[in-house]
Parts: C-alpha cells; structure tokens; sequence
C-alpha cells in the first residue's frame, strides 16, 4: 500500500467513463466542466445539469419542444418525440458516462424527464460519494 | 400490357465526382480520382493507392465528428443509425430525387420500391463490437446492428423516405448493385412497383480495402493517375473504390406524364453464374457471356446493336481476361462495340459498381460520348479484336451494355436503350 495514503484515506471517487472527455466533446463547455466536478465531488446537481444536457442531445429533429425548457412534467414520447430506439440510445450514452447498467425494466418506468432525473440520480447515489479532498 | 422502364433520376458520390456534372466532366477529360492513402498508420503496406470520396470526413465511428457538404441536412434520426457509407447514399438518394423532380412525399404511396446493395460496414461492425468485447457484452449501442450490418443501407432509408413498396437489399459482393438495378427493373415491368429506387455504397477505409490485399488482389502501384489499368498488359490488381449511386427508374409512361422523359430505357438484363470458384472469374468467361446473351434476349436485341459496353474489368490479370473472352464470345472480331472499362477513373467502387456504371451509360447515352480507357497503353492479348477507344469518343451511342461479376462467380448484364428526344 501506498504510505502516503495510510492516514488520509479517501472513499472512492464515483466511477466515471475513462473517455468522458471523448463522450462529452460536443458538448457545452458549461456541460464538460459540470462533468468533471461531478467526477471530483459527486454532487447531484452536478449530474443533473449533465443528464439534462444529455436529454437534450437526444431529443428528435422532429420534436416541436426542441428549444423548449426541459421541465419535469414533460413527457420523452408524447411532448418530445421519442421513440423507442431514441430513449435507448440515450439511455445507452448515460450508461457509459455514468457508468451504470440500466435495466429495460427500469428503462420502462421512465415517461418523464422528472422520472429520468430521479431514477439517474438514485442510481448514482446508490454508489460511494466521494468525499472531499483532505486539502480542502 | 407491357411495360418499359427508363432511368428518371441519378445522383452520385464517386471518386470522379460528387455530381453529375463533375462525373461527365470526368469521363470525358480521362481524369482518374484515385488518392494516395495509408491504412493504419503503416507505411509498409503494400496498397498505397485508394479512391477519394471528397468533401466528406467521415473515419470516426461518432457520427457527430464527420463532416460532409453543406448542401446536404441529414437528420440526427438517421445519422444515428448509419455508418459512413449510409451518409453517402442519402446524399446520392437526395441528388437522384432532385434530379428526377420528386419530392418525399411522392415516396409513400406504396408505388415505390428501394433496392440497395453494399457489404455493410466492416468499419463499424469492428468498432461496436470491440466494444462489446471491452465491457463483456455488458452493453452495446443500440444502433450498432442497424449501421453496421449488411442490409444497413435499406433499413435506413426506407425508414427515412417512407418507402411502403418493396424493399431489400442483395448481397453478391461486386455484382450487387447490378443485382437490385435488375430485380427492380422486373418488378417496374411486372406492374408491381411504377418506381424504384436502387442504391449502392462502399466505405474507403481499412476495414473494406485491406481483406482484398489479403488476397493480393490489389495492386501495389503507388501512382495514382495510373495504379488503375483494366484491360492493359501491365495491370497488376484493383483499386478499392467507394462512395455511392443511386439510380431512380420509373414506368415509361408515368415518367413520360409528369413530364421526366429520362437518361434511358432499361432495356432488358440478364444473369448467369459461373459455377467455377469462389473468388476467381471463370477463365473463358463463361457465365458473363451467358449474362450478356440473356440481356440480349430480354432486350429483343442482337449483339450487333450494341454500341457501348462499359465493361466490369477492375485490372486484375484473371479478371480482365475473362471478361475480355467473354466479350469475344458475344461480339466477333470488326465491328463490335467500343468497349471501356470506366475503373481506370473511378477505381473499383465493389458493390456499388454496377449502379455507378449503369448511371453512366445512361449519362453518355443521353450526352452522345463513350468514356475511353484511362491507362490503356498495351493492351492484354486476350482483348485482340475488341474495340477499346483509349480517349473519350464524341459519338452518341444508342444502346450500351453493363457488365458486373462478383465472388461467387456472378455475373450481370445491363442493355440500356437511348430515348429518341
């Protein structure tokens, strides 16, 4: 063991994709640096300015909510245009960055972007925070 | 009732040409598109020569990172689910439906079918199954299968254009394009479809050029203007070409009546395999000559009608031969057709050839020239008595022929028929 850990031991870090940098290069600046304090410090809100982000991303051409606010009661199929194949590319993309498996079944109890930060956010919450740096 | 089917619509992504313009101009002047290349960072490869798609950036399996010609607005709803090559043929689909004067909705009514052909994308099957392997068939992107495999061209944009007639894909290696272009044109004079839409691709890139190095297929020529020579006693292998065609034919008479007259009649097809090998064209030519006989006769044509035939040859020395046999077999010695093999310019654009070179008899049936034979210097002994202009010719041909083989020994051939005007 590394000596100079034995007496500030961490907890670990959130697990995050090691690409992220790649996964997210089309995104906002604002997005990657959210990103990257979630990365650090694992704070909800963080993820969730990401996962918004993400949803965002994702949403169809076609939908007419495209430049619309993301709030919670807005449903992915019936107001943003999702299909199928849409929430499961979207929900592949967060698995990657988050590093989470994510379930059809749980992909099926997901009709609104509330439901979807809610559910991201108790998986991820689920896994050890990180704990702040001992020099801060 | 019988019912003629002419060429209403063509659009190109090729090595000589995102456009028509640019592809005749190509054919015309004997201006080869072929590009040096390297594949996987390594010097030492023996292929040193590819064909160039211009104007699009697409080696990143991240559809987001390529770039492509502002004229063209694929939605994320497509771009999500294609590979390279699917981005090429929307942008050959959409030049094809301008040039024929169609609009989307004119796609849905079940009158029209979509055909296409091309090997998939070893591309990004490799990626997205490397990835699979990376996180022990934990997860995949679910739009893997759809761009990846062979049959990816008409999943998509059947779904993008709405297309409620028939649709498929053909899978004959080389000789696959010719395939749908055929098939199409039977379900057009069988009163299935009143159009169809028929579309080939390849990717350039390591995944699609290398497995034919592996078979020494191709040549190690590093000269661009000249790696190319189909015909020519100094070729020594293929040049891997790609991009896309796509081809819009319609019922004669519902073409005539909205006003689009047409390149060209489809005059008739035929097919005959060789039953030889699995990779090697019969050494008489047997089965492209028995191709060529039944395209005659479903045309109702003889042999000595045929002015043009733009020949398979892709410069390999089995290849050429065997198509230049077969070609004697059907057209004795004087007074034959003018015969050029296009690949010289284009290269070998693999499944994609036969619509690329159909649309390009049907180009020089409607301008009046016959694309001559770029880097014939010596021709091969085997093509004594044919006769193979080595520069462009200004003379309006008025039936011209369109070979393809492919593995497996398949071979198609094309008879298409000017329009009086």
């Amino acid at each position: 063991m590394d000596a100079t850990n034995q007496n500030t031991p961490k907890k670990p870090a959130p697990r995050v994709a090691e690409d992220a940098t790649a996964l997210l290069r089309h995104f906002a600046p604002e997005v990657r640096s959210a990103y990257a304090r979630f990365a650090a410090a694992g704070a909800a809100e963080d993820a969730d300015l990401v996962i918004l982000a993400v949803i965002r991303d994702h949403i169809p051409e076609k939908s007419v909510h495209a430049a619309t606010r993301l709030d919670d009661p807005v449903a992915l199929v019936a107001d943003l245009g999702f299909d199928s194949l849409a929430i499961t590319e979207m929900i592949f993309f967060i698995e990657d960055l988050f590093q989470v498996s994510i379930s059809n079944a749980e992909i099926m109890e997901v009709r609104t972007i509330g439901d979807l930060r809610a559910f991201i956010r108790s998986k991820l919450a689920g896994r050890a925070p990180a704990a702040p740096d001992a020099t801060t | 009732m019988s019912r003629n089917a002419v060429i209403t619509g063509i659009g190109f992504i090729t090595s000589i040409g995102n456009s028509r313009a640019d592809v005749v101009e190509s054919l015309r002047s004997l201006r080869p598109g072929l590009e040096r290349v390297e594949f996987l960072g390594n010097p030492n490869l023996p292929v040193k020569v590819a064909g160039a798609i211009r104007g699009f950036r697409t080696d990143s399996p991240h559809w987001r990172d390529w770039t492509y010609p502002a004229e063209y607005r694929p939605p994320r709803e497509l771009l999500r689910s294609i590979s390279p090559h699917g981005l090429y043929a929307f942008c050959a689909v959409e030049q094809a439906l301008a040039d024929a004067g169609l609009d989307r909705d004119s796609l849905c009514d079940g009158a029209t079918g979509l055909y296409c052909a091309s090997a998939g994308s070893a591309f990004f099957l490799h990626y997205h199954l490397a990835q699979m392997h990376a996180v022990h068939g934990e997860r995949g992107n679910p739009m893997g299968l759809v761009a990846s495999i062979a049959g990816t061209l008409n999943f998509n944009l059947a779904a993008h254009y709405g297309i409620r007639g028939a649709v498929g894909g053909f899978a004959a290696a080389c000789a696959s394009s010719s395939h749908a272009l055929g098939c199409a044109l039977d379900d057009i004079r069988l009163g299935r479809q009143d159009r169809m839409i028929v579309v080939g691709a390849e990717e350039v890139n390591a995944e699609s050029v290398l497995p034919f190095a592996a078979m020494r297929v191709l040549t190690p020529n590093p000269d661009p203007q000249a790696a190319s020579r189909p015909f020519d006693r100094a070729r020594d292998g293929f040049v891997v070409s790609g991009g896309a065609a796509c081809l819009i034919i319609e019922e004669a008479g519902a073409a005539r009546r909205r006003g689009s007259p047409g390149y060209a009649e489809m005059a008739g097809w035929g097919q005959a395999a060789d039953g030889h090998n699995v990779a090697v064209s019969h050494p008489e030519g047997a089965g492209l000559a028995e191709a060529m006989r039944r395209a005659l006769a479903d045309a109702g044509m003889n042999a000595s009608e045929v002015a043009y035939v733009n020949a398979h040859a892709t410069s390999t020395l089995a290849g050429d031969r065997s198509e230049a046999l077969a070609l004697r077999k059907i057209f004795p010695a004087g007074g034959g057709p003018r015969v050029s093999s296009t690949k010289g310019l284009t290269g070998h654009p693999l499944s994609m050839s036969g619509a690329m070179e159909a649309g390009f008899c049907a180009l020089a049936l409607r301008d009046g020239f016959v694309p001559g034979n770029a880097n014939l210097a010596d021709p091969d002994e085997s093509c004594e008595g044919l006769d193979l202009p080595r520069q462009t010719v200004d003379s309006a041909p008025n039936t011209a022929m369109n070979n393809s083989s492919g593995f497996g020994g398949s071979n198609i051939c094309h008879v298409l028929r000017s329009i009086p005007r």
